[in-house]
């Protein structure tokens, strides 16, 4: 029974014992680990080589391992096997982050030029702006400037007409002629040598003698006495030397009243003869 | 007076061997990894925290090889060696990732920036 029992506490150590011996060391058992990390990581497609290198130096620890598992090289090898997977791994950080910033210095000088293009395309757009305004400014300008010539033409016209109508020349119907008669009485003549003296001085316009009645009396009659007395006026400024070409006689009537016909006095303004002088210089 | 002839012949024999034999192991290498260490260094892997711990352990193998090579352990100082080489090696390659990677934030940062700056969309596709 002693015997027996000897021999299963023997058979037990025997086992121990190998089992002790074929237990990796702590430096393999990283250096497993290591690869294994690596080897599904980015060191794979990244670093090939380096990871190839880890492998080898793997296989050489294993193959000293089963050769020799405990001694210190078996320990030396799985260290430096373990170091080499890191190894692959930290290169191929290494890249993956070289590649990103290359990446990225691609994308700054990109987003420089897009800058510098977009500055371009709005300083461009600026100028067509600008161009567009500065044309409607002209444009604007161009209407102002031609409101303002209209506006002076318009002034110009009034003083034109002012000026026409300060050289109509008016006079009284009572002192030219006696009632419904058109011949020139003798006391108007000298008035009337005076005013066809004046006109002598502007040869160079046309004339035009309007003949004035009351409203008393029919339109037709009126206007047949206005311009006997018309012509009678211009006959007779024609025949003190103005150039019969350029003056015309007309008779109004009654129309046109300068004053109200309803009093005697009104009445007596409204019989007149006027003589318009134009303000255009005949040059023939 | 011919048995001490022979004895000093034979001592000197014994010396001239022994001299020999001290001059047949030559001192360790340690060569690669001590520039190894140094580009470690230069290279700023003592205030990388994740280089400056293989820095040290490059340190102290070269320190433990020099033991070994004193105790006449050359092999396993040669071992050592390799090992202080390799995190010598691995410290570099960790110090120039982190370098490289603040690089790469830089850079990525500053095309944000850029795209701040100028009201343009953030991703560029």
């Amino acid at each position: 029974m002693k015997n027996v029992i000897s021999l299963m506490i023997a058979a037990l150590a025997g086992v121990l014992a190998g089992c002790a011996a074929s237990l990796p060391p702590p430096e393999l058992v990283n250096a497993r680990q290591a690869y294994e990390r690596a080897s599904v990581g980015q060191a794979a497609q990244v670093v090939p080589a380096e990871l190839h290198k880890a492998q080898e130096a793997l296989a050489v620890a294993e193959k000293s391992f089963q050769d020799d598992p405990t001694s210190f090289r078996t320990r030396d090898l799985a260290y430096i096997a373990d170091r080499k997977a890191k190894m692959a791994e930290a290169l191929a950080t290494t890249s993956v982050e070289n590649a990103a910033a290359a990446t990225a210095n691609k994308q700054y000088q990109a987003t420089q030029a897009d800058i510098v293009n977009n500055t371009k395309a709005n300083l461009a757009a600026s100028e067509l702006s600008a161009a567009v305004v500065g044309g409607a400014l002209v444009a604007e300008q161009k209407a102002r400037l031609d409101a303002e010539k209209k506006a002076a033409d318009a002034q110009a016209d009034l003083a034109t007409l002012a000026a026409t109508k300060a050289e109509t020349i008016t006079l009284s119907g009572s002192v030219l002629f006696a009632t419904n008669k058109s011949e020139i009485l003798p006391a108007a003549q000298g008035r009337l040598n005076e005013v066809s003296d004046a006109l002598l001085s502007k040869k160079d316009r046309n004339l035009t003698v309007e003949g004035f009645t009351d409203s008393r009396g029919s339109s037709s009659s009126n206007l047949e006495l206005s311009q006997q007395r018309a012509d009678v006026v211009r006959s007779y400024i024609v025949a003190r030397g103005y150039p019969s070409d350029r003056i015309r006689a007309r008779g109004i009537g009654e129309d046109r009243p300068a004053a109200d016909n309803a009093t005697a006095e009104g009445r007596a303004t409204n019989r007149r003869v006027e003589i318009v002088v134009d303000s255009a210089v005949q040059t023939q | 007076m011919r048995h001490v002839h022979l004895a000093v012949v034979t001592a000197s024999f014994l010396l001239a061997v022994g001299i020999a034999g001290c001059g047949s192991s030559p001192p360790i290498n340690k060569e690669a990894p001590t520039a190894a260490i140094r580009a470690a260094e230069e290279v700023g892997a003592s205030g990388v925290p994740t280089a400056s711990l293989y820095l040290q352990l490059a340190k102290e193998g070269l320190e433990h090889a020099q033991g070994l090579a004193a105790q006449d352990e050359k092999e396993q100082a040669e071992s050592m060696l390799q090992r202080a080489q390799c995190d010598a090696e691995l410290a570099v390659a960790l110090s120039r990732g982190d370098a490289d990677k603040k690089e790469a934030a830089k850079a990525i940062d500053r095309v944000r920036q850029l795209r701040e700056d100028n009201a343009l969309p953030k991703e560029r596709k």
